[in-house]
């Protein structure tokens, strides 16, 4: 985890400019995927419908992780409840396309009010939390909001909600890409402001931060409250894309370990890690996942990737990136040396 | 008046469950600082060796419960050895992303080894209880909070009338401290780890008597032994019987509430965990941190 503005300004371009053409390719190439003439003139990899799907899914975790990274990677505060934000902007859009009848980009707009208004509410008290307090008792909102909604009735209980279904991959990939790019800005503005740089001081020093003047308590809270609003973005484009929500495919906490992975193997605290690690581990998982059974071997596949990482490269493998780290044994010894005992 | 006491009863019998849950959390919280994410899983496995033993060998439930410390003692002590002590320096946030990632992995494997059915370890007692007056209580449940309360016993001898206790609680005091007069740190965090796992594997094979078991079984435990340490306090053996016994009852009596029901257990145990952190942070009996 280290600050951004310790990286080459040089590499840093590289690795930005380099980023942004695979994302403006991925947008101009995607679009290929739901045309039927592409599909006829077999055009390979681009033509499969469940690839659209899994570039959405892409786009999605890429919100979450980015989501994720401004109030775990930046504040320093390891949430293992921002699924239920997820779930929240999921339900919201839900309820009120099902049940209320409202149009789709109107609902949108409410999931990530009602998620940003919920942090504030949660975040108030748990913010006074550290370390495993906070973690532990984040994962504890997220089950639990889930456990309350799958006993409410009008939320359709334990059988879930249906939405009307909109037949559109094109716009939901483009409706998920542009949460994507909204999350990417978002920390990239973050950082490059007073509040950033508080939310920094908060995760290096808390005290020290307070001493110079940061109002730690708005600070934490304010991150708190805009990664809850990306995050129920995602959840409320999720609801209408999937048309079907339920307790287990919005407050799954397995979401939510996936995010805090996908931004900490990608380099948590910095603004593209968490991309390129959603991408990268998304793939894999989805290849790990294969067929039926494949399921169990990409948990399991998952639970090792995420010790080794954890174990081995602690900083994301954006420390590769910016020439102050190299990829060789020597780092590994290194980073082993430092943790254990 | 008479179904109150039925309640009380029952919670405090539930109670005991959490206790022998929380006891090996508490531990190795309080003396690795590592929140323990796989523990859950690591009940689990006591209880499917448990099942394991009944269904294969008929052995009785609690007889198989040595076999189950013993066991999960032997894998605690290669977990903790061979990859926890690797992080063990790192941040707080590693240990607790590296056993999820455990916790993961554990249950994968019983997965494909057991599959996710339904699994219970049915004695022929199971069923019968006391009865005084109109309160009953069950024979199972009575011998869970009995061998509970055993182990408690048990880890507070280790604990303060041992030598390798007296190690472990110096680790847990001062690690480099401990470590200039002689205890070998890999070996005591290893050994701790192991006691901790044996006591969660014991708590599975009570957990076997009277629950239904799935390799997923186990995740709601890790959150409730949490809850457990976070209402009693860390550091005492005597916290966690107090933290056990008392989310035991308030469970019980919260889902007899009205509106409430059995599907609220998480978001209860959630509510009590959040009052506590914020308004007793050191929990009933903790010391002060």
């Amino acid at each position: 985890m280290s600050a951004p503005g310790r990286r080459q300004p040089n590499w840093r371009r590289r690795i930005t400019v380099s980023v942004v053409a695979l994302a403006l390719a991925f947008v101009v190439l995607a679009p290929l995927t739901s045309l039927d003439a592409a599909q006829q003139a077999g055009l390979p990899l681009l033509t499969d419908k469940l690839w659209f799907r899994l570039a959405t899914t892409v786009a999605m975790f890429v919100v979450l992780a980015s989501g994720w990274n401004i109030i775990g990677g930046l504040t320093g505060y390891a949430s293992f409840g921002n699924v239920a934000f997820f779930g929240l902007g999921a339900y919201t859009v839900g309820v009120l396309v099902a049940n209320r009848g409202w149009p789709f980009p109107l609902a949108l707009l409410a999931a990530p009010l009602v998620a940003a208004v919920f942090a504030l509410i949660v975040g108030l008290p748990l913010l006074r939390l550290r370390g495993h307090y906070f973690a532990v008792a984040t994962l504890g909102v997220g089950v639990a909001v889930g456990e309350v909604v799958n006993n409410i009735g009008p939320l359709g209980a334990s059988t879930g909600l249906f939405l009307p279904i909109v037949r559109s991959d094109i716009a939901f990939f483009y409706l998920m890409l542009g949460a994507a790019v909204l999350a990417v800005v978002t920390t990239w503005i973050i950082l490059r402001t007073r509040f950033g740089y508080g939310l920094l001081a908060i995760r290096e020093n808390e005290e020290a931060a307070a001493v110079i003047g940061v109002n730690t308590t708005f600070y934490k809270v304010a991150a708190f409250c805009v990664a809850a609003a990306l995050t129920g973005l995602a959840g409320g484009i999720f609801a209408q894309w999937n048309s079907f929500i339920n307790q287990e495919n919005v407050f799954a906490i397995s979401d939510n370990v996936q995010m805090i992975l996908m931004a900490v193997v990608g380099g948590a605290g910095t603004v593209l890690g968490p991309v390129a690690g959603a991408i990268a581990l998304e793939l894999i998982i989805q290849t790990l996942a294969g067929g039926g059974s494949g399921a169990v071997y990409s948990q399991i596949g998952l639970g090792v990737l995420l010790a080794a990482c954890v174990i081995f490269i602690p900083r994301g493998v954006i420390d590769f990136f910016g020439g102050r780290s190299r990829l060789s044994l020597r780092y590994f010894r290194q980073t082993l040396r430092e943790t254990s005992v | 008046m008479s179904q109150f006491a039925q309640q009380v009863v029952l919670g405090l019998l539930l109670g005991g469950i959490y206790v022998a849950v929380a006891l090996g959390f508490s531990l190795v919280w309080g003396i690795l600082n590592i929140v323990n994410l796989a523990h859950g899983a690591l009940v689990i496995v006591g209880a499917y060796i448990t099942w394991d033993l009944f269904t294969r060998l008929h052995v009785d439930p609690f007889l198989s419960l040595p076999v189950d410390a013993l066991t999960l003692f032997v894998i605690g002590y290669a977990l903790q050895r061979g990859v926890i002590n690797r992080v063990i320096r790192a941040p707080l946030f590693f240990t607790f992303l590296l056993t999820f990632g455990i916790n993961l992995v554990i249950v994968s494997l019983l997965l494909l080894i057991f599959t996710a059915d339904f699994r219970s370890v049915t004695p022929s007692y199971s069923g019968t209880g006391l009865h005084l007056g109109s309160v009953i209580i069950p024979y199972i449940r009575l011998g869970g909070l009995a061998v509970a309360l055993a182990m408690a016993g048990v880890l507070w001898a280790i604990l303060n009338r041992t030598r390798i206790g007296a190690a472990i609680l110096a680790v847990g005091a001062d690690r480099d401290a401990a470590q200039l007069v002689g205890v070998d740190l890999r070996h005591i965090y290893a050994l701790t780890f192991a006691i901790g796992a044996a006591f969660a594997g014991v708590a599975g094979g009570i957990i076997s008597t009277f629950q239904s078991i799935t390799p997923t079984a186990g995740d709601p435990y890790t959150l409730q032994a949490f809850a457990v340490v976070i209402l009693g306090g860390l550091g005492r053996v005597s916290a966690t019987i107090a933290g056990g016994l008392a989310f035991g009852l308030i469970e019980v009596l919260g889902q007899s509430a009205p509106g409430l029901g059995s599907g609220f257990a998480n978001a209860i145990a959630f509510v009590v965990l959040v009052l506590v952190l914020v308004i007793r942070p050191r929990g009933l009996l903790g010391r002060l941190a």
